[in-house]
């Protein structure tokens, strides 16, 4: 996503450099960027970050440093995402940085059977118990609305995707639907919806290049119930009662994510469909409905088959 | 896609029997070899035909075209046979002041709750369906508890139920569609037998405040018959705790015969909307009135209780 992100930057003909900051330098960085090497998790990244910022006289920053794929390492995962947006913010600070767009999702909400069915910006952010990315998540979006309240004079944005789908968007749900038999947690059958990922970098585009501050949900157009997604797409659910499928899947699913099977599969069982008006208001009407997002994610995987 | 797996029901059948009718017209024609009496053209475009039907076979069972709320046409279609022999037959529901209805707008009824399953909801959204002009359904509101609970929630969703709180009943008044309300909430479902008819608390007042702030006539309901449909006797409160629920019922059939219990009893019911309460003239800012609101509240209340008392009197017995 990042990538798509850079070369669509540079399509732009942005007149200014982009930098990419990373650990490594990631494959397939075009050439024309300028790389510097941080990592966040060491506890003087807050300095080396404004260093560059203010070498490079970055003006906006993309803050898009957390977990894809949760992983195993429930300590390191909370030094990167937590302790890595303070750094990033304090950095920001220092050198003055005009303007932050930061990566959340809408999972932040949590999925629970008192969601009201569509979820505002405004509703509070709960996250899950058990899901540590989304635990720190959460955190980190507490951390960036009080620097925006500090800061008023920076442009904060906080850009919340629902779940994303897409040609080439990669994530353990999309993962989890590319299977031909789905499980899913028996007797529920909760509304999703999609936002597809070139709605979601055109959003991130127009955040970092004009500026929205505030915070926006990121979702396509219409809900769907699950059963009816993996009908339409030619895919069996497999319905397993939910303690079954939470004490099975607790080994599996703990050596993968460090998280219970209660982190992924609440997702799959309430609701937490976000109310999409103020991001359609910002970032203009997605080219893509919930339905389409899907459509389009299981047509470029049934190429794959065929190839 | 989903327009075309969305057909309805009649056009399948209807297609099969012009396509039986065809075949049979060909075969009383006559002829020996059956290359005679059907040219291959024919014969192509008959089994085009036939693929045609048995392709779209069984795909409209679910529109898959939800609303923003889950509930489906289709679904809502195809209960209704169901509903209609629930109102018709078995429970004989008797329906009365739907003169007194505002004809236009959204409106937020509001009903006395009773029973462990939704019935009640279920019921009016049967009856109102047909009475609205437009055959708009409302929506009901669904308590907590019976949204977590496995098969109820996406069935209810499908057939219009929703769960109760205020962002949910606001966006639906707003959207323009009529909500019907259960203000009594859990207390009120969890009524025990001889309790019954005699209404809780209405929350915290949210009805009224939500009828003002959107501006929407409040219409009571009185349903009379649902408490007899599951009449709760005892109440077990360790074994709801482990399973979840806010408490199990023991009715006169359940748990004694298993999942039959679950099915209503034959009670005869009554349902009659009231006149509207006159809101108008407090406008949106009597929103922030809370005496207002309180007062509005015991005065829906109790017009309620009566009604729920005048129709209680009126009947001659339970299941006559």
């Amino acid at each position: 996503m990042g990538q798509r992100l850079y070369r669509r930057l540079l399509e732009r003909r942005s007149r200014r450099p982009l930098v990419a900051i990373d650990r490594r330098r990631p494959y397939g960085l075009p050439r024309s960027a300028h790389f510097h090497s941080v990592d966040l998790t060491d506890p003087t990244a807050d300095g080396a970050l404004a260093e560059v910022f203010e070498k490079e006289g970055v003006g906006a920053v993309l803050h898009a440093a957390f977990r894809g794929e949760p992983s195993a390492a429930l300590d390191y995962d909370h030094e990167l995402e937590t302790i890595g947006t303070l750094h990033l913010l304090n950095a920001c600070a220092a050198a003055r940085v005009r303007r932050i767009v930061v990566a959340s999702t809408t999972m932040v909400y949590g999925p629970r059977p008192d969601n009201p069915n569509f979820l505002t910006e405004d509703h509070p952010i709960r996250g899950h118990a058990d899901a540590h990315n989304i635990r720190n998540r959460v955190e980190a979006e507490g951390l960036v609305a009080d620097f925006a309240r500090r800061h008023p004079d920076v442009e904060v944005t906080v850009l919340r995707p629902c779940l994303i789908m897409g040609p080439t968007y990669h994530d353990p749900f999309v993962r989890h639907f590319e299977r031909g038999t789905v499980p899913i947690v028996l007797g529920y059958d909760p509304l999703l919806q999609f936002v597809h990922e070139d709605d979601c970098l055109h959003a991130f585009e127009v955040a970092l290049l004009e500026g929205r501050p505030g915070v926006f949900n990121l979702v396509g157009r219409g809900v769907v119930p699950l059963t009816t997604l993996l009908r339409s797409a030619g895919k069996r659910p497999l319905p397993i009662p939910a303690p079954l499928l939470y004490r099975l899947g607790r080994v599996p699913a703990e050596a993968q994510t460090g998280d219970p099977p209660a982190a992924f599969f609440d997702y799959l069982r309430w609701l937490f469909v976000a109310d999409g008006a103020r991001g359609w208001a910002a970032f203009g009407e997605p080219h893509y409905t919930t339905r389409e997002a899907w459509m389009s994610f299981i047509s470029s995987r049934r190429m794959r088959a065929y190839r | 896609m989903s327009r075309e797996e969305s057909r309805d029901d009649g056009v399948l059948a209807g297609a099969l029997a012009d396509l039986l009718r065809e075949v049979r017209e060909r075969l009383d024609a006559g002829g020996a070899g059956i290359g005679e009496r059907f040219s291959s053209e024919e014969l192509f475009e008959l089994f085009d035909r036939l693929r045609r039907v048995a392709g779209t076979f069984g795909m409209e069972e679910r529109s898959g075209e939800v609303d923003e709320f889950g509930l489906d046409p289709i679904v809502c279609d195809r209960a209704r046979p169901l509903f209609e022999f629930l109102a018709r037959r078995w429970w004989r529901v008797a329906v009365e002041g739907l003169s007194e209805i505002p004809r236009e707008g959204p409106v937020l009824f509001v009903a006395n709750r009773s029973g462990l399953l939704p019935w009640d909801g279920l019921m009016l959204a049967h009856t109102l369906e047909g009475w609205h002009p437009a055959g708009e359904r409302p929506r009901f509101l669904v308590a907590d508890w019976l949204v977590t609970l496995p098969f109820a929630q996406p069935a209810l969703a499908r057939l219009g139920g929703v769960r109760a709180c205020r962002e949910n009943a606001e966006r639906l008044l707003r959207s323009g569609r009529s909500v019907v309300a259960f203000p009594e909430g859990a207390k009120g479902a969890a009524k025990l037998f001889a309790d019954r008819y005699r209404l809780q608390r209405f929350g915290r007042g949210g009805v009224v405040r939500l009828a003002l702030e959107c501006g929407v006539p409040l219409v009571p309901v009185s349903v009379v018959g649902a408490e007899e449909a599951h009449p709760v006797l005892v109440k077990v409160e360790t074994l709801a705790r482990s399973l979840g629920l806010p408490f199990v019922p023991v009715t006169p059939t359940f748990p004694w015969l298993g999942p039959l219990g679950a099915l209503p009893l034959p009670a005869k019911w009554a349902l009659r909307f009231g006149a509207p309460l006159e809101l108008d003239q407090f406008g949106p800012e009597g929103a922030n009135d809370e005496i207002l609101i309180s007062r509005t509240t015991e005065e829906l209340r109790h017009r309620i209780q009566q009604m729920v008392d005048t129709d209680r009197r009126a009947r001659s017995g339970v299941f006559s």
